[in-house]
């Protein structure tokens, strides 16, 4: 993860969502420390992932780029949907 | 059957666990309970939101806490049906003391489950927020849970099963066809099948979609609404829940130690027409005659027939003559219950619980009776009030389905088994 974004959506975030949209109980603390380790490890399959980004779409009101859903990792998926959410893009 | 026992490749299909979550209660002992001592658990419906329809009668499955029982990441993507179908499940496996440790590899469980109307719950909770809301506001387990092989694919996930799976969509009967396809299953080489079916027919969406069902009952009384082989039959009244069975191969099984209960004999399957209740009685008729034949079963041989038993008074009558046609004189003498009139019909999954039942009765050598029914205008011993208790080997198990299908399954008690759970009940 870079330093230089401004994270809209931070690990506590993603770790809420996840248990809200997939039912995955995370620590906040665990799912930052294991940033890099795959979705899978924490148990969201792709589905679970796909609800997480319609939740944060319709939370910024916006539409987030396609491979959002096609992350593999939270560290990867942050660095993503927080680019995105900063530019616009 | 006979010839093909004494062949040494020869691979029975054996029940060695049943998980029953029903309106009787939750586990094989509470639901076996109340079908011996001839209770009925139907009731007014009152389930939110479906107080105002035309059905007022049900079986509901009250007291059911899926989150005590299921991890919270099944439960968000699954429908009550599969809450129901998992826990079976896992009361199946615990019930033939079955562990992980017990399977050869994963590929060697398999599952088969029979659904009538998938997860309509979660499904209307969807549509509502598509329509309300837009399709922003549709999650995407939508895809899953409301889909007919969800509890297959679910209970294969929980459980890292990769046997042979299958999901039988074949109406009502589809829950006896289910059970005949896991047996063939096991005959052709997979040593363990988690086989059963569940129903959540009770949410307002399923409910509408069922009010379209000439036989279902709108009577208003419990002890009335589901009256078959009476004069009183004024339809049905619809259920929720189910069970699921374990089959094994019956040699592997005893390997392990696990008691064989019971063992599925013999199949047949035939298809009449949508509500063509009087073409029905052929149909029946041929597809006992079919289970027998591969049963290696003599009409006499039959100790006790679980009916279908629809409350629709044509249908009724279509049923006692199949029964006659098939088995003759010894029709008029058999024991013929039809225990679901207590729970109301789960669709799929009503004939699942009578083959548990089935296997239970046999057990404790008791014919269970059928709840509400007293003055029977049927030529059949239809045992009522009390429970029967019989020496019972081979137990028949009818099913038709309001679109048409018509299936039979004959169940054998191990002759090897030992153990007698004779009923202190009667």
């Amino acid at each position: 993860m870079t330093d230089q974004i401004t994270y809209q959506v931070t690990v506590a975030d993603l770790a809420a969502l996840m248990k809200r949209t997939a039912g995955v109980n995370v620590d906040p603390d665990d799912l930052g420390r294991q940033a890099d380790d795959g979705f899978d490890t924490f148990g969201l399959d792709s589905l679970g992932l796909l609800g997480i980004v319609a939740e944060l779409e319709k939370r910024h009101g916006r539409s987030l780029p396609e491979q959002a859903e096609r992350c593999k990792t939270p560290a990867e998926f942050l660095a993503l949907v927080n680019t995105s959410l900063q530019t616009g893009a | 059957m006979r010839e093909r026992r004494r062949d040494p490749r020869h691979r029975g299909a054996a029940v060695t666990g049943l998980g029953v979550v029903s309106p009787h209660g939750v586990g094989a002992e509470p639901f076996w309970k109340m079908t011996a001592d001839g209770t009925s658990s139907l009731t007014r419906l009152g389930r939110d939101g479906c107080e105002n329809y035309p059905l007022k009668v049900a079986g509901e499955v009250r007291g059911f806490d899926p989150a005590a029982l299921i991890e919270e990441t099944y439960l968000v993507q699954t429908d009550r049906f599969t809450h129901f179908a998992l826990t079976a499940a896992q009361l199946a496996l615990d019930d033939a003391r079955w562990g992980p440790a017990d399977a050869a590899s994963p590929y060697s469980v398999g599952v088969v489950t029979a659904a009538g109307s998938g997860g309509g719950e979660f499904g209307q909770r969807e549509l509502q927020n598509l329509w309300g809301q837009g399709p922003r506001h549709v999650g995407p387990y939508q895809s899953i849970a409301w889909f007919y092989a969800a509890s297959t694919g679910q209970i294969s996930i929980r459980n890292d099963f990769k046997g042979p799976c299958g999901v039988v969509a074949g109406d009502e009967a589809g829950g006896l066809d289910a059970l005949a396809h896991a047996a063939r299953t096991v005959r052709r080489g997979t040593d363990t099948v988690v086989v059963g079916a569940t129903e959540a027919p009770l949410a307002p969406y399923s409910i509408v979609c069922q009010l379209g069902y000439p036989e279902l009952s709108r009577s208003g009384d419990p002890g009335g609404a589901y009256r078959p082989f009476t004069s009183a039959a004024c339809g049905f009244a619809p259920a929720e829940g189910g069970a699921v069975l374990l089959l094994e191969e019956e040699r592997t099984a005893r390997e392990r130690g696990a008691e064989v209960r019971a063992t599925v004999a013999g199949h047949g399957a035939t298809f009449t027409g949508a509500s063509r209740w009087a073409e029905s009685r052929a149909g029946l008729a041929r597809a006992i005659t079919t289970a027998l034949a591969e049963a290696d079963c003599r009409p006499e041989e039959v100790d006790v027939v679980f009916a279908d038993a629809l409350g629709v008074p044509e249908a009724d009558r279509a049923e006692a003559l199949a029964l006659a046609d098939a088995l003759g004189p010894h029709a008029r003498r058999v024991p013929v219950t039809a225990p679901k009139t207590g729970t109301g019909r789960a669709y799929c999954a009503a004939p699942v619980l009578d083959a548990a039942t089935a296997v239970l009765a046999m057990e404790h050598g008791l014919v269970p009776p059928t709840p509400n029914v007293l003055d029977i205008c049927h030529d059949l011993a239809l045992v009522t009030g009390r429970a029967h208790p019989a020496e019972l080997r081979t137990a028949l198990i009818l099913s038709r389905g309001l679109m048409g299908l018509n299936s039979a399954l004959v169940l054998r008690r191990s002759a090897a088994s030992s153990s007698h759970r004779r009923s202190t009940l009667v």
